[in-house]
């Protein structure tokens, strides 16, 4: 029993675990009927959304509160660029949508990335604001009334559109921040920036790029959304509870852990689907993301799964193993410890 | 010409109610060392108090509003507690941590406003001061004047408190250096909570006035605050001097853009201006805050 | 030519001058203390060599090449390291991944095999993987004192870098002080210890009211009467 344990712990098991969710993912659409393959499209879409703030905010230590924006500027973006008349091919608006996001964020990030965290936190939010009323006010995104795209009903062409965004988005982030100099950068500036200036590390420099990377990802993923829905408007795309939702999944999640925003983005968005299916409208749903973000920064800063991590983990795979296995091995048990995921 | 005088006047009688609800923002600021994402939430709230006031307690919200600033004092009260918690913990980000524990509470608030009475717009209808009052040219809505007036008497009383009073001057020293204030026998967690629950109460009862010039939606929170960091980012963060000036300035500047370009440009030209501020001068026009 | 060289430097704060007129040469393979009362000023100039803080006026010049008011990160590329007085360790990142943040910028091949060397000569090899946050304080002190080893700076600044540590593994701090001198780096050194700055420095500055007051070896400084005034007259913590 605790070989098995040791297995599913161990870097191959872990390879192995992670190829049979790809497997799953992947043949998806084949089993799982019409209706599941869209919620698991949302899934994925949200996980890569927490992961994206989780970028800036967990690996940075800068929260945005105006995520949405860029989200919105990627599916407008997409929109604007399929519309008649352009005509874009849909994969190729993508890299615009992600490349205009990224631009925006290092324009708005300049000034404030220097400034104290308050300063960011204010600055993006307004940002999102301020997009969200130039999109209802000006002629060429339609106002209130919105936008409209091209019509492709294959609900599996969009999961696997956003299933690709998604994978890519977790495999450069993974690489990026967990395997590169550029995470020991930006984890070194997070923790203590004189310290990091003192190493030659370019401080600002490497806010701005992670805030890019952040960026670049919700950019694409709004205009697969654009696409996916048919019909955007800034109430659609650039609704301030979007970001709400991103800060409390990566909360959920856990600060600064790459596999967190996939665990939050699953939980809530099923919660956040079950409360539209009980009560028809979003509004408690609001309420209750505001109290998880509270209730989860007062008593789990680390997020709700590290009640499950590490050392917990093992405590709580013996308590439910119950005493009457003799531990015979408890390297094998101590192994994930080893490997602190936020190092 | 008539027209811009009046706007500008419009505009500054509004920007008193902009410090008001700024300044106690500021304060809070420096006090706690947090920068509350809710202080549009007390404004919203505030309005909303009001709307009850005379929906269901048929009372004039100028008569209630001594009832609205006990009820979100106390609120207050039991809320800095918990904030002063988060700042001072042993987390690694104590600072975000914070800024996010009063985003949490922001959105509770919004959400929670939002599922008990909609998005539609409400007004406070405040019956004591109605009609106009005709200066020359220009016509002044009582209202307006009535808010301004508000806004002069409450800051003035708390500028008095901050400057006149024995706690006052415990306040300002917290604010500036913690650690000396409590060498100095002031004790910094009281302070803090009274300091957040005197600026919830002040920014409620502004609440009610702002409710009654514009109307008001339970998702309005965040709009008021952006004006008051605006404000604050204008003065410097943590200058409670320069907030009397922003506050007027951010006033005009809003009345002057709801009349010549459209109202719903308004955020996105604070945002602008706010975002020159930062790149220009972080520390604000004057100065005297700290990056 | 000196390898390190400072002119005059100053710097104000809200109309009190914490560095007023500051200037002292830095010889290669030399170790210069610099001794002073707590608020002397001090750490101000150490924040001033790394950039941290822009000198009002005044030249700082590493290898005849001017560096005063560049930013902290040009600075240290140029060649400067630095300790902290507080330890400004990564806390949220292991013992290992410090000594490979501190080497990002550098010879990042060989980071493993060199953040293996500071491990064993710093004795930390045990607590390799745990967060920097849960170390002890002597830990905290010989880990930040390790990072500096990571990156080869030509110019080490040590803001009391063995205060708190256990007599022996401050024995291994001044060793591989010693070793990197042999080798031609130069050191700054603030301290309080006086033992320490006998023991290793050659000169010695002493730091009074943002000024220097006295200059040399650790014997003249130790006979100067105003010195011996002006600084143990007043408590040494």
């Amino acid at each position: 029993m605790s070989r098995a344990l040791a297995l599913v712990t161990s870097r191959g098991g872990r390879a192995a675990s992670l190829a049979l969710l790809l497997l799953v993912l992947v043949s998806f659409p084949g089993w799982g009927g019409d209706y599941w393959t869209r919620i698991l499209t949302g899934v994925t879409m949200w996980a890569a959304l927490a992961l994206s703030w989780n970028v800036i905010g967990g690996y940075g230590g800068y929260i945005s509160f105006g995520h949405v924006a860029f989200f919105g500027i990627g599916a407008y973006t997409t929109a604007l660029l399929m519309k008649p008349g352009t005509g874009w091919n849909f994969f190729a608006t993508l890299p615009v949508a992600g490349i205009v996001a990224a631009a925006v964020a290092v324009i708005v990030g300049w000034p404030v990335l220097k400034l104290r965290g308050a300063y960011f936190a204010i600055a993006t939010w307004a940002l999102a604001e301020a997009v969200a009323q130039i999109a209802n006010g000006v002629g060429f995104t339609g106002g209130s009334s919105g936008m409209s795209l091209p019509i492709n009903a294959s609900t599996s062409f969009f999961y696997y559109a956003m299933l690709v965004a998604c994978v890519l988005s977790f495999g450069v982030c993974y690489v990026l921040l967990e395997r590169s100099r550029f995470g020991y950068r930006l984890k070194a500036v997070r923790d203590h920036e004189v310290a990091a200036g003192s190493f030659g590390i370019n401080t600002t420099a490497v806010k701005l790029q992670a805030f890019a990377l952040s960026a670049v990802i919700p950019g694409v993923l709004g205009g697969i959304f654009a696409y996916w829905i048919t019909f955007i408007n800034p109430a659609s795309v650039l609704d301030g509870s979007l970001t709400d939702q991103m800060v409390v999944m990566a909360l959920v999640g856990g600060l600064g852990r790459i596999s967190g925003a996939a665990v939050g983005a699953a939980v809530l968005y099923l919660i956040n689907q079950q409360f539209l299916a009980s009560f028809g409208d979003t509004t408690s749903y609001i309420a209750v993301v505001g109290a998880l973000v509270a209730l989860i920064v007062l008593f789990r800063p680390d997020g709700l799964v590290s009640l499950f991590a590490r050392g917990n983990q093992t405590r709580l795979v013996w308590q439910l193993l119950g005493r009457a296995i003799p531990r015979a091995r408890p390297s094998a048990a101590q192994r994930p410890g080893k490997t602190k995921e936020h190092a | 010409m008539s027209l811009l005088i009046q706007t500008i006047l419009n505009g500054l009688l509004v920007g008193g109610l902009f410090v008001t609800l700024s300044i106690g923002f500021s304060l809070s600021f420096g006090v706690l060392d947090v920068v509350d994402f809710a202080v549009g939430e007390w404004v919203m709230l505030g309005a909303f108090a009001g709307v009850a006031s005379t929906t269901w307690l048929r009372i004039d919200p100028i008569a209630f509003l001594p009832v609205v600033f006990v009820f979100f004092a106390v609120v207050g009260w039991l809320v800095a507690p918990l904030i002063y918690r988060v700042r001072n913990s042993r987390n690694a980000r104590p600072a975000l941590m914070a800024l996010a524990f009063t985003f949490g509470l922001a959105t509770l608030a919004r959400g929670g406003m939002l599922t008990a009475v909609g998005f539609d717009p409400r007004t406070v209808k405040i019956g004591v001061v109605q009609g106009t009052v005709t200066l020359g040219a220009v016509e002044i809505p009582t209202l307006r004047l009535a808010g301004f007036a508000f806004a002069a008497v409450a800051t003035g009383l708390f500028m008095l408190f901050l400057y006149r009073t024995r706690t006052g001057l415990a306040v300002r020293a917290v604010a500036q250096n913690k650690e000396i204030a409590g060498l100095m026998g002031v004790d910094v967690k009281r302070t803090s909570n009274f300091v957040y629950s005197l600026y919830a109460g002040l920014t409620s009862m502004a609440g009610v006035l702002i409710g009654g010039i514009y109307s008001i939606t339970a998702q309005d929170g965040p709009t008021y605050t952006l004006m008051a960091f605006f404000v604050v980012v204008l003065a410097g963060l943590g200058s409670v001097g320069g907030v009397l000036v922003a506050g007027l300035v951010l006033g005009v500047l809003e009345s002057l853009v709801t009349v010549y370009v459209s109202a719903d440009f308004t955020l996105a030209i604070v945002f602008g201006i706010l975002f020159l501020v930062l790149v220009i001068s972080p520390r604000g026009i004057l100065r005297r805050g700290t990056a | 030519m000196s390898v390190l060289e400072v002119r005059d430097l100053r710097r104000s704060f809200g109309g009190i001058e914490a560095v007023a007129g500051v200037s002292f040469a830095l010889e290669e393979a030399e170790i210069l203390g610099v001794i002073g009362p707590n608020g002397s000023g001090k750490s101000t100039v150490f924040n001033l060599l790394t950039g941290v803080v822009a000198p009002s006026s005044g030249d700082i010049r590493l290898r005849g090449k001017s560096i005063a008011g560049r930013k902290p990160y040009r600075i240290a590329r140029a060649g400067i390291g630095r300790t902290f007085q507080i330890p400004a360790l990564f806390t949220n990142m292991t013992v290992q991944g410090n000594l490979y943040a501190a080497i990002v910028e550098g010879d990042w091949k060989h980071a493993p095999e060199r953040a293996a060397q500071v491990l064993e000569l710093m004795n930390l090899t045990p607590v390799r993987d745990e967060l920097a946050s849960s170390l002890s304080g002597g830990q905290q002190r010989l880990l930040e004192f390790g990072r500096v080893l990571m990156r080869d700076p030509d110019v080490i600044l040590l803001d009391e870098v063995a205060a708190g540590v256990h007599p022996t593994l401050r024995a291994t701090i001044l060793g591989a002080v010693s070793e990197l001198q042999s080798q031609g780096k130069s050191f700054v050194v603030i301290e309080h210890d006086m033992e320490l700055v006998r023991a290793i420095c050659q000169r010695v500055l002493v730091m009074d009211a943002g000024q220097v007051v006295a200059e040399g070896s650790f014997e003249q400084i130790a006979s100067d009467k105003g010195v011996v005034e002006a600084y143990l007259g007043v408590p040494v913590e």
